[in-house]
Parts: C-alpha cells; sequence; structure tokens
C-alpha cells in the first residue's frame, strides 16, 4: 500500500511558511512576501531509509494574526503531523506558543508537533538559540528557507517520525 | 471571511468511488478524465484515503474553504463539500477564485505594512547594535594603537638628541610629523565615537577664558610669520576674564577652525574676533568668527561641508582626517550653539560660532600659569622605578631617563614584582603602567597607599600611565591615590616635567 501521510505547516503569518513549503517541495526560493489564503497543497516523494516511498502531502495553511485556533479546523483534519513555524526575527511569532502547542495537544493528541524557528539568516545562530532556551521557547529546528539551511534535514526527520 | 461572499460560483460536481476512481464529472470547472484517479488529479484529494467505505453512516459532510486547486496552468481557488453515501463520494467544487484574489490583495496589503514596520525595527537594532560594536572596537584599538605610538615618538625625540646629518634630521622630522597626524587622527576617532555613541560628556568649569584666547593668538601669530601672512585678533574687551563652560572642548572648536583657515590660506589675510551677543544676569552668549581668505568652497560643496571624511580640496599634500568640521558641528551641537559658514571660492571662508557661557558674578582668580619644577639638590641620582610590561616602554622610557644623567631606573614587569621592590628599596618616584597584569595599576597603587606603615613606601610620588582615554583614566588614577597620570603617546618634555613636578614637591614637604 502506498504510503501517503499529511503534514500541515501553522503559524504565525509571513513566519516563512510558504518560503519553507517552496524550498522543500520545488527547491525555490522567492524574497517577495506573497500571502496565503486559504491553504496550498502538494505532495513530495521521499525515499524513506528502509526503501520504501512516503507521499507527504504538505499543506500550507494561510497563517494566523493571533492563535493557532484561528486556523480552520478543516485544514487540520486527518492531519499526520503539524508543523508549527515562527519566525526568529518576530518575538511576536513566538510569545503564545506555548498556548498554541496546548491547544494542538488537548485537540489533536495522536498528532506530533514539530516546531521549527525560521529566518535563521538573519539572525546570530548562538545567542538565538540561548535567547529561546532562556525564554523557555521550545523548538527542534532553526532553519532558513532563504539558505535552505537544515530544511532537508528537518523534512527528513519529521518523516521518520511520522511512520513510526 | 469566505461566509462574507456574495457569490454566483461556477460549480463542478464529482461522483468517486471509494477507491478514488473519478465516476462522474462535468468538467465544468477541471478537465479530470471518468474512470481516473481522483489521487492524480490534486492532493488534496488524498484526504479521502481515510475514509473507508464500509464506515461510510459515520462521516459527516466536510466543507474546506478556500483550496488552492491547479491544474495544468491554471489555478482556481474552490470551497470544496464532500459528503459521503453507501455507494460513493460526491465532490463539490465552487470556484471562488477572483472573490478570493480580491480578497488575497486586501490581506496582502494589511500583512506587509506589518511585515514592513517590524522590518524596519529589525533593520534600526542592527544599526544600533552595530554602531555600538564600532564604538567599542575604536576605544579598544585606541589603546593597541597609541602604544606602539609612543614608542615611535619617543625614540624619534630621542634620535633627535643624537648626532644627526642634515638628511636624518629631516627624515625624523617626518616620522615625528606623520606620528603626530596619526594621534591627532585617533583623537579624532575617539572623539567622534564618544560623540555619536553619546558618552562625551560635557562639563561646566570655571576656566581662563582670555588665557586661552590669548593662547591662540601667540601660537597660531607665530605660524602666520612663518606662512608670511598676516594674522589679526579682536577679542571684545567687555568679556569676562573667567567665564563657565566646556574649556577643552571650546578649546576643540576654535582650535580646529583656526588649523583649518591656516591650512587652506596661503596668502592674504586670517582674522579672529570674539564678540559678546547679549549678556543677561550670569549668562552670556559670544559669536567667534574665523574669516580667511583661502581656497574656500563651492557652494554645491557647503552642505556636506560638516559630513564625516568630507574633503574638497584635492591638494593631498595638505594634511588632514576630513573628521575636524564633524567633530566641530557635533561640539557646537553639544553645546547648544551654532555654527554657519559662508564661502566663495578663491575669496575665502567665514566660520561664525555662537556659544552660550555663564560666568561668576562675584568672583575673581588670578591667573593660573604652569609652574616651573626642578630636581632638589642631591648627591645621589633618583631612584626611579618603572612598572611596565612592554619591552619598548621600557626601553624607551630607561632611554630619556639615563640620558638625563640624575636617574637611576630599575624595572618590574607586573604589579605583584613592583610591591617586591618597593618594600626592598627606597624609590624617589613610581612610573606605574595602568595595564598591567596580575595586579593592575590601580590595585598595586592601593596596596602602596594603604598596606605600609613606613612612609617612604606609602608616600612615594607614583604616576600613572597609559594609552587609555585621558579623562577616565585620569580620574581613575587620581582615585586610585596616584599623584598625576600622562597619557600615551607623551612627549619627552611633558614626561620630565611630570617626574621633576612630582620629586621636587616630595622634597619640599
Amino acid at each position: 500500500m502506498k504510503l501517503s501521510k499529511k503534514v500541515v505547516l501553522l503559524g504565525h503569518f509571513g513566519v516563512g511558511k510558504t518560503s519553507l513549503f517552496r524550498r522543500f517541495i520545488d527547491n525555490e526560493f522567492s524574497q517577495e512576501y506573497k500571502v496565503t489564503l486559504g491553504v496550498q497543497i502538494k505532495k513530495k516523494i521521499i525515499q524513506l531509509p528502509d526503501g520504501r516511498e512516503l507521499s507527504m502531502i504538505i499543506w500550507d495553511a494561510e497563517g494566523h494574526s493571533n492563535s493557532v485556533e484561528d486556523t480552520r479546523k478543516s485544514y487540520l483534519l486527518g492531519a499526520h503531523a503539524f508543523i508549527y513555524v515562527f519566525d526568529l526575527t518576530r518575538e511576536e511569532t513566538y510569545l503564545n506558543i506555548n498556548k498554541d502547542l496546548e491547544y494542538l495537544n488537548q485537540n489533536y493528541p495522536k498528532v506530533p508537533t514539530k516546531i521549527l524557528g525560521n529566518k535563521l539568516d538573519l539572525v546570530n545562530e548562538k545567542e538565538t538559540s540561548v535567547h529561546l532556551k532562556t525564554n523557555n521557547i521550545p523548538f527542534d529546528c532553526l532553519t532558513s528557507a532563504k539558505t535552505n539551511k537544515n530544511v532537508l534535514d528537518f523534512f527528513s526527520d519529521l518523516a521518520e517520525v511520522i511512520i513510526k | 471571511m469566505v461566509d462574507e461572499l456574495q457569490f454566483n460560483p461556477q460549480v463542478q460536481v464529482l461522483k468517486v468511488s471509494y477507491d478514488g476512481i473519478i465516476k462522474e464529472t462535468d468538467k465544468n470547472l477541471f478537465n479530470w478524465p471518468k474512470q481516473s484517479s481522483i489521487f492524480d488529479a490534486h492532493p488534496f484529494f488524498e484526504i479521502l484515503r481515510d475514509f473507508e467505505q464500509s464506515d461510510h453512516s459515520n462521516h459527516v459532510a466536510l466543507n474546506f474553504p478556500c483550496i488552492h486547486i491547479e491544474d495544468s496552468d491554471t489555478e482556481r481557488i474552490c470551497d470544496i463539500t464532500i459528503t459521503f453515501d453507501k455507494e460513493e463520494i460526491t465532490i463539490i467544487l465552487f470556484d471562488y477564485t477572483s472573490k478570493y484574489r480580491d480578497l488575497n490583495q486586501i490581506a496582502q496589503q494589511k500583512n506587509e505594512s506589518i511585515l514592513l514596520s517590524k522590518e524596519l525595527e529589525l533593520k534600526n537594532k542592527y544599526l544600533l547594535e552595530k554602531e555600538e560594536f564600532k564604538n567599542s572596537f575604536i576605544a579598544n584599538i585606541n589603546h593597541e594603537i597609541r602604544t606602539p605610538l609612543t614608542s615611535i615618538l619617543g625614540f624619534v625625540e630621542v634620535l633627535e638628541t643624537t648626532k644627526l646629518t642634515f638628511e636624518q634630521e629631516e627624515l625624523a622630522r617626518i616620522i615625528k610629523r606623520e606620528s603626530h597626524h596619526l594621534n591627532a587622527l585617533i583623537d579624532d576617532m575617539i572623539d567622534l565615537s564618544k560623540i555619536e555613541s553619546g558618552t562625551l560628556k560635557i562639563v561646566q568649569e570655571r576656566f581662563a577664558f582670555r588665557d586661552i584666547m590669548n593662547g591662540f593668538r601667540e601660537s597660531y601669530s607665530k605660524m602666520a610669520e612663518e606662512k608670511q601672512i598676516i594674522f589679526e585678533t579682536n577679542i571684545d574687551p567687555n568679556i569676562q576674564e573667567y567665564l563657565i563652560g566646556d574649556r577643552t572642548r571650546i578649546y576643540q572648536i576654535i582650535n580646529n577652525l583656526l588649523t583649518n583657515a591656516f591650512k587652506f590660506t596661503e596668502e592674504g589675510k586670517i582674522s579672529f574676533s570674539v564678540t559678546k551677543n547679549y549678556q543677561r544676569t550670569n549668562k552670556l552668549s559670544l559669536t567667534f568668527k574665523i574669516e580667511d581668505t583661502g581656497i574656500g568652497i563651492l557652494e554645491e560643496n557647503l552642505p556636506h561641508l560638516f559630513e564625516r571624511f568630507s574633503r574638497f580640496d584635492q591638494d593631498k599634500q595638505i594634511p588632514g582626517t576630513g573628521l575636524g568640521l564633524a567633530i566641530v558641528k557635533n561640539l557646537v551641537d553639544l553645546l547648544n550653539g551654532e555654527i554657519k559658514v559662508t564661502s566663495e571660492p578663491e575669496k575665502g571662508t567665514t566660520f561664525n560660532v555662537k556659544l552660550p557661557f555663564k560666568f561668576e558674578v562675584t568672583k575673581t582668580t588670578p591667573g593660573r600659569k604652569k609652574k616651573k619644577y626642578t630636581l632638589p639638590e642631591s648627591s645621589n641620582k633618583f631612584r626611579i622605578l618603572l612598572v611596565e610590561d612592554e619591552e619598548i616602554t621600557q626601553y624607551l622610557i630607561m632611554k630619556i631617563l639615563i640620558s638625563k644623567g640624575n636617574f637611576f631606573v630599575d624595572i618590574a614587569i607586573n604589579g605583584q614584582q613592583a610591591i617586591n621592590y618597593i618594600e626592598r628599596r627606597k624609590y624617589d618616584l613610581v612610573l606605574m603602567d595602568l595595564t598591567i597584569s596580575k595586579i593592575d595599576g590601580y590595585q598595586a597603587t592601593h596596596m602602596i597607599r594603604n598596606n605600609y606603615g613606613d612612609k617612604f613606601i606609602s608616600e612615594v610620588p607614583i604616576i600613572g600611565f597609559s594609552g587609555k582615554s585621558n579623562d577616565t583614566a585620569r580620574d581613575k588614577c587620581i582615585r586610585s591615590g596616584m599623584d598625576d597620570f600622562i597619557a600615551k603617546p607623551f612627549e619627552q618634555e611633558e614626561l620630565m616635567y611630570k617626574i621633576i613636578k612630582q620629586i621636587a614637591k616630595k622634597a619640599a614637604e
């Protein structure tokens, strides 16, 4: 049977969800900001270490302004993983992260959430890591969609998590 | 947003089997063929894989608003409704592309303006951090540059006292001139960096205004004589002898403008006048006018005159850092003054600087002149302890002191060693570098002053020296118990003056 898994990108507007989506799917990046209305969906086939193929269906949902609760419920339906993206240069995109994660955990307890800090190219990695840790901001990976830093590795790791 | 839409959409209806095969379609929007797999049509439909036919009665109708569906070259933005029957799944696509695109524009503008303001905030923060880094870099590099510069200037002065050929004398003179120029450049950079970082403190002190003005008259008259130009001064006799203001910065402003006038005037006249604008209670305002008949400045260059590194003359022989006028403008602003410039090429330039001062209504104090000191009579040589870890500075100071014939010099390379020496031998003076290792100059001084009952130790004159910025280091030296401070690079004459002064004062006690 074909392995197909739905992954939803969540987070504030302008944090770079579409950039990560485009970088991962088409290996493209555009400096121009284009708002996402609704959801864009694309598929990427990933070769798993055991030789199987995983069809990762990525839902790039429109960004919210306040809380992840604002995201349409139907977009989250049937998800196998959430990627919560925040912008390392904009504090307001991760100030409510713990509340958002609690919401996802309560309403989708079986769906793992991976947290990603994006726009690493605009900050000092060491200082930022320390800042996030000091302020109790959880994260699984720091990426730059612009430079492609850590993007592919992140999705490869995610693939392994969701097939378990 | 979707609910607010008034619509008349195009609709496509599909009937799909539970294994994803398209059974029926009207192809109103997308040309997906019958009997093909809906899963191949678009990844959105992969969601249907989760629904089992056997369980259809439990499935509720699903609504997915605003889904981007691409097919070949077209993209439509649709609301999609899915219902589950016993035999098949019904999918209805409502095409709201144009309505959604209108909404998209509004959302784009709104989000862009928020992101733009954040971007500006970030850029501003970045620029501030960069500025801070630059200022601390300049402050640190200052010390590193001044130390070798001290050696260069010191050794040139030593060299000048030896027998030199005419050519060697000329070369030594050039090295000295260029070193002074480099030193002036560092001073300018430090000042500018302090001004920009807001750390330059303006002090209000009582000072002998007329003495400073007379000093300008004397030193620039000599320069005028050498250049064979006329130098006229006119200081309003009604101005008080003592004023309250920042003596150092006022000196710096006027000196900079006069130096500039002399640099760019090869013939004719330079006039310097000071006039009183008004006087009320204990306040007064003065105008300093510096007028020359030099090369002048083109009109289009005048607005850029006070910018950093602005030099409009083509003559590379005229020395200058391009920082002087930027500093002048900043200092005048800090002193709440005004500066104006008028100029005409080949005719000359006039600077008018208006500055506010205060004065004491009653008190008068006689002028303070630099007192002359001589070494006390002694059958023995004076013993000096030099505490310095840099070999080159050790060598330079030893060379200077020994050449005078009146001194023995011991060298300690750190604070601990200095303490050990002082405990064992009586010294007439200690020259203490402030940045030595183990125990620094301040700590060592503190120990000498406080840990010994023997007055020969605890009251030994100590002069601190450092390449660090004058004001702070001097204050810290005095607070830690030193008698005086000398900044690197120092001139032989200044070093000897301070050493002799301290020894003479001690002997007079």
